[in-house]
């Protein structure tokens, strides 16, 4: 109750604004000629990257995890890193190369690229942890390599399919960059133009709610189209090793994909930005750079940390049996992943300036970084206790052991995988996060987004440069040890054919 | 026992908070000497940040500077109201001020603070004064161009089809159509919009980024900001060829906005505040702007930034900046005519 309250606050907030204006005002708002074009546009952008992330993200995952490709691990390291590029960064740079990018088709592009990261960790996980004992059985029966992948793999990932769809959607919904320097009006331009140019922060709130409720329809559209769990994985399944296929065309076709989107989306904005730093290099003092690092580690794994924390009890509950009131908790949760950060951002202010000290300490930002990414953490942790069948669970209570215990000993440790990369979602989405930041980090202190931000506002690339190609460098690390699983996995594989 | 091991740490709690409390407002009383000033800053860190350190060494006041995007200060000052832990606040424009001001969130100063500063470029109740001034020009390329522009109207004439860039989402170009509707009505500025964009206009997100066309042979000329040249140059780390050019005196394409400061009600060291604001606005610190940032002083008689006329002589139009505060009216207008 108290976490709903908690990330309930910029909800309270857009309806406490909303509601200073008359309904009759509200109505015309909401049904002039501009709102509705914007609002269509939307959904648009919407569903093109959402369709795109599907189909191709769910292949190149799988192209990954079963095709044989050189250097595997890297190539999936390097997949991940855009989301560490943040948005407006990314979206320059591509401006930079092709001067006339603008408009739907662009915008879709250049969020695909950007959120297709969450598709691939989301899906790849689910495959490396598929009970491979289940593939082996169906393989003896007769089914062929395809069919093994469409009717036995497919339907156990499917449940991580649509939490990569929800994550990539609400990310497009909320994306402030991207989508203003492409001159795309979607509903979050629309906001932050009602906020920045004409103050109007009631109008800012009722343009709010509304993108609110296109969260809501897409958070239901997608918990109908994930459907039913009948996955049931047993905690070995992880250990097995994998079978990757050996077809040579298949082996260069994925590895192409691969590079070609490591090329797109990682190599071709740091080759943008780190020409513009040979253009002009100016001299970077390290202790900028150090300190603008430690503040970004230390507040955005706070962040992480709290948001862990909230998603606990709520995917518990949530995977407990479908309670109305956790149901409710968590698309509330997702929703909120939808809001611009600069309204989440004034949220907090205007219930923070009145805490005191707090307002602007590092804890009141952390917990910001918390109520904007909790979805990630929610919908990363839910996916990964469902993970555990039901039957596991009894057995182990038939052995007499109680709740608490069966939760430590059976449901946390095959959950692991899955709430440690939403751990590291909110780590690195917190890391590159601007708005809130800007509004509630203690005065003075900087991070490394809002250093990339004040040089980029003067037009300085070049020396916001070395700040982009940290913050980059430093995400690597812990989607390094993510992926780590996997070489243990081929190291027993090794050792076993040693013996 | 839990329970009273719960009481005394509330007791403990409570006695802690309180003598902290009693001993803050104390030592205020005792030594009323400020050691602190917190301030709101829409300017970039790179160009003010020098001259806060000059004045926290002069005044032995240490600043609390907060960097931001001058309209989301101004919003999160006004979502603040009277919690506000900012003494100050310094915008990069005057329409974030004007909002901050409409609030009732900022105290009025005595005439005898800033008192150099033309009376053109302080808020008429007194609430925020301007600190430089942003002029708006055409940016050309020398040879490029035959005839100069006399005026914005010629920018519609066939002389300049297709050679005419505009950043339609910019601020400071709202800005200016916003002066435009305020002065010559709202047909006027839509006839003026359709026809710079019917001859042409090529469309571009920054400032920036039309001088660096300019410079590229691109376009021959554009409507930005004077001191883009320079920042466009130091981005780019050598000289440019594009100058800057100004309409006739009194034309509305001269417009010259201000960045500028105001002291909030709220603030208690409301003298320590001015007395920064007179550093801002004194001669010296002026002079060192127009060195620094290229951006004009709004004293009279202060050197104008190299190579360009002075602010006399430009002949900005007299208009209301704080009243170039909302320019919603000026976006739906630029989505009418399809250039937003």
């Amino acid at each position: 109750m108290g976490v709903l309250i908690l990330i309930s606050q910029p909800l309270i907030y857009l309806i406490i604004r909303a509601s200073e204006k008359s309904g009759t005002d509200v109505i015309a708002l909401l049904t002039r000629q501009k709102t509705l074009e914007v609002l269509g546009l939307t959904l648009a952008l919407l569903c093109i990257v959402v369709a795109v992330n599907v189909f191709l993200g769910t292949a190149i995952a799988a192209g990954l995890h079963y095709v044989r490709i050189p250097y595997p691990r890297a190539l999936f390291v390097s997949t991940i890193l855009p989301l560490a590029i943040p948005s407006y960064v990314f979206t320059y740079t591509w401006i930079a190369l092709i001067p006339s990018l603008q408009g739907l088709w662009a915008a879709a592009f250049i969020l695909v690229l950007s959120t297709m990261p969450y598709m691939l960790l989301a899906v790849s996980i689910s495959f490396a942890r598929i009970d491979s004992g289940l593939i082996e059985v169906a393989r003896s029966l007769g089914l062929s390599k395809f069919a093994v992948f469409t009717r036995v793999i497919l339907p156990q990932v499917r449940r991580s399919i649509s939490a990569g769809a929800l994550l990539s959607g609400l990310y497009v919904l909320s994306d402030f960059g991207a989508v203003s320097l492409l001159n795309v009006e979607t509903l979050t331009v629309s906001i932050q133009n009602l906020f920045k140019s004409s103050y109007d922060r009631s109008a800012a709130s009722v343009i709010g709610l509304l993108l609110f409720l296109a969260a809501a329809i897409f958070v239901s559209l997608e918990s109908v189209l994930k459907g039913r769990d009948f996955e049931s994985k047993s905690a070995e399944g992880f250990q097995e090793r994998i079978r990757r296929v050996n077809n040579l065309p298949l082996s260069i076709l994925t590895t192409a994909v691969l590079a070609l989107y490591s090329l797109l989306a990682v190599v071709l904005p740091f080759y943008v930005l780190i020409s513009r730093y040979l253009q002009n290099p100016s001299a970077v003092a390290i202790s900028d750079l150090a300190t603008a690092a430690l503040s970004t580690i230390s507040v955005a794994a706070m962040g992480a940390f709290i948001a862990f924390v909230l998603s606990l009890p709520l995917a518990f509950l949530a995977t407990q049996g479908a309670s109305a009131f956790t149901s409710v908790t968590e698309k509330v949760t997702l929703m909120a992943h939808a809001l611009p950060g600069v309204v989440v951002g004034l949220a907090l202010v205007s219930f923070g300036s009145r805490l005191g000290p707090l307002y602007q300490s590092i804890f009141l930002l952390a917990f910001a970084y918390a109520v904007l990414f909790l979805a990630k953490s929610v919908a990363s942790t839910s996916a990964a206790l469902s993970l555990v069948s039901p039957q596991l669970k009894e057995v182990a209570a038939t052995l007499g052991k109680s709740k608490s215990r069966v939760t430590m000993q059976v449901v946390f440790p095959i959950a692991l995988p899955n709430l440690a990369l939403g751990v590291l979602l909110v780590f690195l989405t917190a890391m590159k996060e601007l708005p809130a930041t800007l509004m509630l980090r203690p005065t003075g202190m900087d991070t490394l987004a809002t250093e990339i931000w004040s040089y980029a506002a003067i037009s300085r690339f070049n020396e916001a440069a070395p700040y982009a190609l940290l913050l980059v460098l430093i995400a690597a690390i812990p989607t390094f040890i993510l992926t780590i699983p996997r070489t243990v996995q081929k190291e027993t594989e090794k050792k076993v054919s040693n013996l | 026992m839990k329970k009273l091991l719960i009481g005394v740490g509330v007791i403990a709690g409570a006695l802690v908070i309180g003598g902290a409390a009693w001993v803050g407002m104390g030592s205020n009383k005792a030594t009323d000497e400020v050691k602190e000033l917190t301030i709101y800053s829409g300017r970039s860190e790179e160009f003010i940040a020098p001259f806060f350190a000059e004045w926290e060494q002069e005044s032995g006041i240490k600043l609390n500077i907060r960097y931001g995007d001058s309209a989301e200060l101004a919003a999160q000052i006004l979502e603040e109201g009277k919690n506000s832990p900012a003494d100050l606040f310094l915008s990069q424009d005057a329409g974030s001020l004007g909002a901050v001001s409409a609030a009732g969130l900022f105290t009025k100063f005595p005439d005898s603070a800033a008192n150099k500063i033309e009376n053109k470029y302080i808020a008429g109740d007194r609430t925020w004064v301007g600190v430089t001034g942003r002029a708006r020009v055409f940016a050309y390329r020398p040879g490029a161009v035959t005839t100069l522009p006399q005026s914005v109207a010629d920018l519609t004439k066939p002389a300049y089809k297709d050679k005419v860039g505009i950043a339609p989402s910019n601020a400071s170009f709202q800005a200016f159509v916003t002066a435009l509707i305020n002065e010559k009505g709202e047909k006027f500025a839509e006839q003026w919009l359709t026809g710079i964009k019917s001859n042409g206009a090529k469309i571009f997100l920054k400032n920036s980024a039309i001088v660096e066309a300019i410079d590229k042979g691109e376009i021959d000329l554009g409507l930005v900001n004077h001191y883009y040249t320079w920042e466009v140059s130091e981005a780019l780390g050598r000289k440019i060829k594009v100058e800057n050019g100004f309409f006739l005196p009194g034309d509305i394409g001269n417009l010259v906005n201000v960045s500028g400061i105001g002291a909030l009600a709220t603030s208690q060291k409301n003298d320590a505040a001015i007395d920064l604001i007179n550093y801002l606005t004194s001669e010296t610190t002026q002079i060192a702007f127009v060195e620094d940032t290229h951006e004009y002083s709004l004293i009279s008689g202060v050197k104008s930034p190299e190579a360009l006329p002075d602010l006399k002589s430009i002949g900005s139009p007299q208009v209301d900046l704080g009243a170039l505060e909302n320019v919603q009216r000026t976006q739906d207008l630029l989505i009418r005519v399809g250039l937003l």
